[in-house]
């Protein structure tokens, strides 16, 4: 039977068109548009290069409104097979509990998935929280933080890229596993895949479809709430003004005060 | 694994008390976030006057614990099994949820690195509560007893603070770097307790195949960070920012787009999305100081500009400023320390 594999993705801005404006020192964001997160374009890179190599279904899923949709046919004019929406208005204002719990009842609707493949973070957010709690609900196995991802025999292989090296570990599947921003050269659409996307058209679920009540998700389902928004702390310093001829004046006075130190210690 | 339901906050949120630290480790030592954890936890157990509680868990875990206890938890507990001596998510969420189940705490704040990033994630999922990663600020209002958990926002130029006032525990992460390291009192008495655990098998289905040490330079723990930006104006301008460095016993760091260039490796850069430094000296050559590079330096014991530009924002970041051309003035720089290193050796 051919290996089941879901890639979540989410649409964020654009985060290279985000400007901060100099003058008031708050971001601008007239100018951004929308893109795939980066992240999770490696993702559906890394689970089309296992379809490259075996009989795999690839299923996109994303829960957004409706402006995510030529998004989702993006990622089938690459390769994806079918393309899944979960919009509904009460998934509105959503924290990563609800999200990660929404994303889930999908993938169980669908019953047979081997892997599901989220991004390691989003770009907009950046918690990073989604494809953990994915594997928490849906009772799978997690290697988080991945680069490079193989399958075989029932098991995946991951490597993680930590802080301090590199861990190659092995799991059974069912498995979630988040992949690296930048660690895979994503692939382009090609026009006749971009044709088949467009006579497949895209899934489209509400929470009944998927048996979540509305009063689970939402705003009000969230425990954190964004309290308040606050200037970024500034820390004024007293910016002396040094001319190039007190240079060396300046490193007696750090040597002096052992911010330089002339010794290895 | 948790059940599929809506996060159901406790009926008495009052009757959860304590902050508890979860303290990663790597080759049976903790790590520089897990010390800085027990900083931020320390401070908030004093403000509320409630316990600091550590968890560690590890293959040998009794000089971690006692290494947690003189760093400031009033109660540390241990968990032991040869199959813990490397992070693994399963065993480690059942055991950390396990601690909140059992102890309650009103508060649980875990190291931001990767490993305690994914377990944060899971854990927030199974104790069914609230997380808030990446905060730059952490605090616990006394008379609330409502943790205050502060993040940069997307673009940096503005913060969020996040609260999570019916579940528990509130829980955090933070970026490593973004605190200090609370002193070390080898005088400091605390409670400690060991526990052996046996992990079932469907516990530990996930196998460590390999682990390659990276080599490379940390420049997290670097006093000197020598940190070029797009003024270099190519990939040659990072030998001179390299060489002067070196020449402090430094490191180099970069700016996000010279890391983008490929001029840099990305284990260099500095900032939102790179690494979070505290140096004793942070010299920032052609940086033109955005929000999201300023966040990630912003802690620096002193801070010396070189601009081209004399109104560039990063001066409001700095000590000093520089006001040139980085290929004039860091050359003065070198020779200068040249002179002097020179002059020592002849004594
Ligand atoms: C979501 C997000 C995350 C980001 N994360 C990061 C991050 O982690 N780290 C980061 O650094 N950035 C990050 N950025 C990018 C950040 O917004 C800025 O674009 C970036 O920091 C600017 O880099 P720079 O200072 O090198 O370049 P510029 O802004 O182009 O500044 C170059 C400076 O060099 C000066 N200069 C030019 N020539 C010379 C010379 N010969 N001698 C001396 N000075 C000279 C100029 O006056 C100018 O001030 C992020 C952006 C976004 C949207
Ligand atoms: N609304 C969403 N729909 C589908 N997948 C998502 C959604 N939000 C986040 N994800 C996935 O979870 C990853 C981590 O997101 P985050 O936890 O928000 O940083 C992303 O890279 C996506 O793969």
């Amino acid at each position: 039977m051919a290996l089941h594999l879901v890639v979540l993705i989410k649409v964020v801005p654009d985060g290279k068109e985000v400007f901060v404006d100099p003058v008031t020192f708050t971001l601008n964001r007239s100018m951004a548009t929308n893109i795939i997160n980066p992240a999770d374009e490696n993702a559906l890179e890394a689970a089309l290069q296992i379809k490259d190599k075996m009989d795999a279904k690839i299923t996109v899923m994303t829960m957004a409104p409706p402006f995510a949709e030529p998004f989702l046919m993006e990622c089938m004019s690459r390769g994806a097979d079918e393309a899944v929406l979960i919009s509904d208005r009460a998934v509105a204002g959503s924290d990563t509990y609800p999200t990660s719990l929404t994303v889930a009842a999908a993938i169980r609707k669908m019953g047979d998935v081997d892997i599901v493949f989220a991004g390691e973070k989003t770009s907009d957010s950046s918690t990073g929280h989604v494809g953990p709690g994915v594997a928490e609900f849906i009772g799978a196995e997690l290697a988080s933080y991945s680069r490079k991802v193989t399958y075989e025999d029932g098991y995946v292989i991951a490597e993680r890229e930590l802080e301090n090296g590199v861990e190659e570990v092995r799991i059974p599947t069912p498995a979630v596993v988040t992949i690296l921003t930048d660690s895979n050269d994503p692939r382009r659409a090609t026009l006749r895949k971009k044709i088949d996307a467009m006579k497949k058209g895209i899934i489209t679920w509400s929470l009944a479809d998927i048996n979540i009540p509305a009063d689970w998700v939402g705003l009000r389902s969230s425990p954190t709430v964004v309290k308040k928004m606050l200037p970024f702390p500034r820390k004024d310093r007293k910016a002396e003004k040094i001319e190039k001829d007190k240079i060396p004046e300046l490193i007696d006075n750090l040597v002096k005060a052992g911010v330089i130190k002339l010794e290895a210690e | 694994m948790a059940d599929m339901k809506k996060a159901e906050p406790p009926k008495d949120p009052s009757q959860y008390k304590g902050i508890m630290v979860y303290l990663d480790s790597f080759d049976g030592s903790l790590t520089r976030a897990a010390h800085e954890m027990i900083g931020v936890g320390r401070k908030m157990a004093d403000k509320v006057k409630e316990p600091c509680i550590g968890v560690v868990i590890g293959d040998r875990v009794a000089s971690m614990v006692d290494d947690a206890g003189k760093y400031g938890c009033d109660e540390v507990y241990g968990f032991e099994s040869p199959d813990l001596s490397m992070y693994r998510s399963r065993p480690f969420t059942d055991i950390l949820s396990g601690m909140v189940f059992e102890k309650k705490p009103n508060i649980l704040i875990v190291p931001g690195t990767k490993n305690g990033r994914d377990l944060a994630a899971r854990t927030a999922v199974r104790v069914q509560s609230g997380l808030t990663a990446d905060c730059m600020e952490i605090d616990v209002e006394p008379e609330t007893d409502i943790l205050i958990a502060r993040r940069p926002d997307y673009g940096d130029s503005t913060m969020s603070e996040i609260r999570c006032e019916k579940h528990r525990p509130q829980m955090a992460t933070s970026r490593p770097g973004t605190f200090e390291v609370p002193p070390y009192d080898d005088k400091r008495t605390f409670k400690k307790e060991i526990r052996k655990v046996d992990l079932k098998k469907e516990q530990l289905r996930e196998e460590i195949l390999s682990f390659k040490p990276k080599g490379g330079e940390d420049i997290t723990v670097s006093k000197v960070l020598v940190s070029g930006g797009l003024g270099m104006g190519n990939a040659e301008g990072l030998k001179l920012i390299e060489q002067l460095a070196e020449l402090m016993g430094g490191s180099y760091g970069v700016t996000r787009p010279v890391a983008d260039l490929g001029w840099a490796p990305r284990d260099h850069q500095v900032g939102q999305t790179g690494k979070i430094v505290r140096p004793d000296l942070y010299i920032a050559a052609g940086i033109s100081g955005k929000p999201q590079h300023i966040v990630g330096m912003m802690d620096s014991k002193t801070v010396i500009a070189v601009n081209k530009d004399p109104e560039a924002e990063i001066t409001k970041y700095s000590d000093y400023v520089i006001n040139g051309d980085l290929y004039e003035i860091l050359p003065v720089f070198i020779e200068e320390l040249k002179k002097r290193k020179q002059g020592k050796g002849r004594k």
